[in-house]
């Protein structure tokens, strides 16, 4: 068989589409990630509550101790046994945010650790405490600090999400499945797939070396 | 009572077996200006930071204007306490060695923001106590700079000026400008000293002597985790009445020894 570029072309229509999904669930999991990750993140370092700690503890070393192929097959086929009927992409959106979130704690807390305990010193002695004190000045130094490791985090995310077509949500690896089962011509149908992924990592890592000089001057 | 502005009673602080204060009082009446001495690890941050509840004590209190800012030993802290604390807190200002300025916010930002949180002042009010503080504090062309690329001694002046616009009744500092190039000290101390000149009470710990000399109402000078022994500033230093104040005179004469000690020793 040999290699005909214009299968690529004719794919890439609906590979786009396929991508746009696959950047909405990204999106959609990561801000979710994140948000649970900072709320577990402000949950630990206020509240010295020891079984809190642990919990988070264990969390963190299943998720990370675990294939994401798994959790993700875990969460879509479990919960309707235990009554939950969620479909796919809830299900889906939920393994990618867990999962996510597990690594996400840990790089906000590197950040977090590069906030000067000046920092939460200055605003207490301001009158600033709980959300206040959180969110206007210790959350904007923590996301400032782990910006380069979050856009990591979020290249990785995009490209775990292939994974999901294993569970019928029609992201962009499930439209390039369905292409080529059907003209045969996996070579060049996977062709189109992988300059797709790569392009948005690409575009990701190359807007988040603009935003970190931006935000460079805001570095203490 | 007017002389008892601020009240520091009977503050002890431990830090695991390390006793660093020991029972101290101490008290500033309003509009005074008192300068705290003493060697390195003497206690005199710790006891700066007892007067905000900072750094809260395991016995003592600190009243100011006559109404709590906190008792020691205490349980767990009711909401309507915490209030209160940061009531107080917000009208105590700090300036730290390390400035603690927002690196995320701008210079103006720095100064507007605790206002608006703590304060609730609308952002237009805000602004204008903002602008006025810094231009107190001549940085009035850094409105817009980011703190990074501000001085140390601007850094410093940004801080005051932070706490400034919150209409503070007290200061506390905590060596100001220990953490300044020599050639920026002065620029703060020239702050400082307009604080003193409008009557701002103020709690400042220093090695700065002649600075201490020319604003201090009172010097007081510890060793310990104790006040060994406290005056008016002339007094105080020319004419040391304990053996330890002497020693520790003697030991910061060798590096920065103020002028009028100079020739009193002659
Ligand atoms: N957070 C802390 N944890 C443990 N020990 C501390 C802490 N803060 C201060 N200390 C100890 O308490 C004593 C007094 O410290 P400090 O008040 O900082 O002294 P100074 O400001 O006079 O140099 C020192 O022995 C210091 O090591
Ligand atoms: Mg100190």
């Amino acid at each position: 068989m040999k290699f005909d570029i214009s299968y690529t072309i004719d794919a890439l229509p609906r590979l786009l589409e396929g991508a746009l999904v696959t950047l909405q669930v990204t999106l959609v999991g990561f801000v979710l990630s994140l948000s649970l990750a900072t709320a577990l993140t402000v949950m630990r370092e206020a509240n010295n509550v020891r079984w809190a700690h642990r919990a988070l503890a264990v969390y963190i070393s299943f998720i990370r101790g675990t294939p994401l192929l798994v959790q993700i097959f875990l969460i879509y086929y479990v919960s309707p046994v235990i009554g939950l009927d969620i479909g796919p992409y809830t299900a889906g959106i939920l393994a990618i945010t867990l999962n996510s979130a597990a690594f996400v704690v840990e790089i906000l807390r590197g950040g977090l650790a590069s906030v000067p305990s000046g920092q939460f010193e200055a605003a207490s002695a301001l009158g600033l405490k709980g959300p206040a004190l959180w969110g206007k000045v210790i959350l904007p130094q923590t996301f400032i600090a782990s910006v380069p490791p979050l856009v990591n985090e979020f290249t990785q995310v995009l490209k775990a999400s292939a994974l999901l077509s294993t569970i019928t949500i029609v992201e962009l690896m499930r439209v390039s499945q369905q292409i080529f089962s059907r003209n045969y011509h996996p070579v060049e149908v996977l062709l189109g797939t992988f300059i797709l992924y790569f392009l948005m990592c690409f575009a990701v890592s190359r807007s988040a070396a603009l935003i970190e000089a931006k935000l460079e001057l805001r570095r203490g | 009572m007017a002389d008892k502005y601020l009240e520091l009673i009977g503050i002890t602080t431990r830090f695991g077996d390390v006793e660093a204060l020991q029972g101290v009082s101490l008290s500033v009446a309003r509009g005074e200006v008192v300068c705290l001495i003493g060697p390195s690890g003497c206690g005199k941050s710790t006891l700066l930071r007892a007067a905000n509840w900072l750094t809260p004590p395991n016995e003592g209190t600190v009243r100011l204007d006559g109404s709590v800012v906190g008792h020691a030993p205490q349980g767990r802290a009711t909401a309507a306490q915490i209030r209160a604390l940061n009531g107080h807190r917000a009208r105590i200002g700090m300036v730290f060695q390390q400035f603690n300025v927002w690196p995320h916010l701008t210079a103006l930002e720095n100064v507007v923001r605790a206002q608006m949180v703590v304060l609730r002042r609308d952002k237009s009010e805000a602004e204008a106590k903002a602008r006025q503080a810094l231009a107190d504090v001549g940085l009035s062309d850094k409105m817009d700079a980011w703190p990074e690329r501000l001085s140390g001694g601007q850094k410093q002046r940004l801080a005051i000026a932070r706490t400034l616009a919150m209409d503070p009744v007290l200061m506390l500092m905590d060596e100001p400008t220990s953490a300044l190039d020599p050639e920026l000290v002065a620029e703060v101390l020239a702050v400082l000293q307009r604080l003193a000149e409008i009557q701002m009470t103020m709690l400042i710990v220093t090695h700065e002597l002649g600075f201490a000399m020319r604003v201090a109402d009172r010097i007081v000078f510890m060793e310990a985790g104790g006040i060994v022994e406290q005056g008016p500033p002339q007094e105080l230093l020319s004419n040391p009445r304990t053996d330890r104040l002497k020693a520790f005179l003697d030991k910061l004469s060798l590096t920065t020894l103020p002028k009028d000690r100079e020739h009193a020793e002659i």
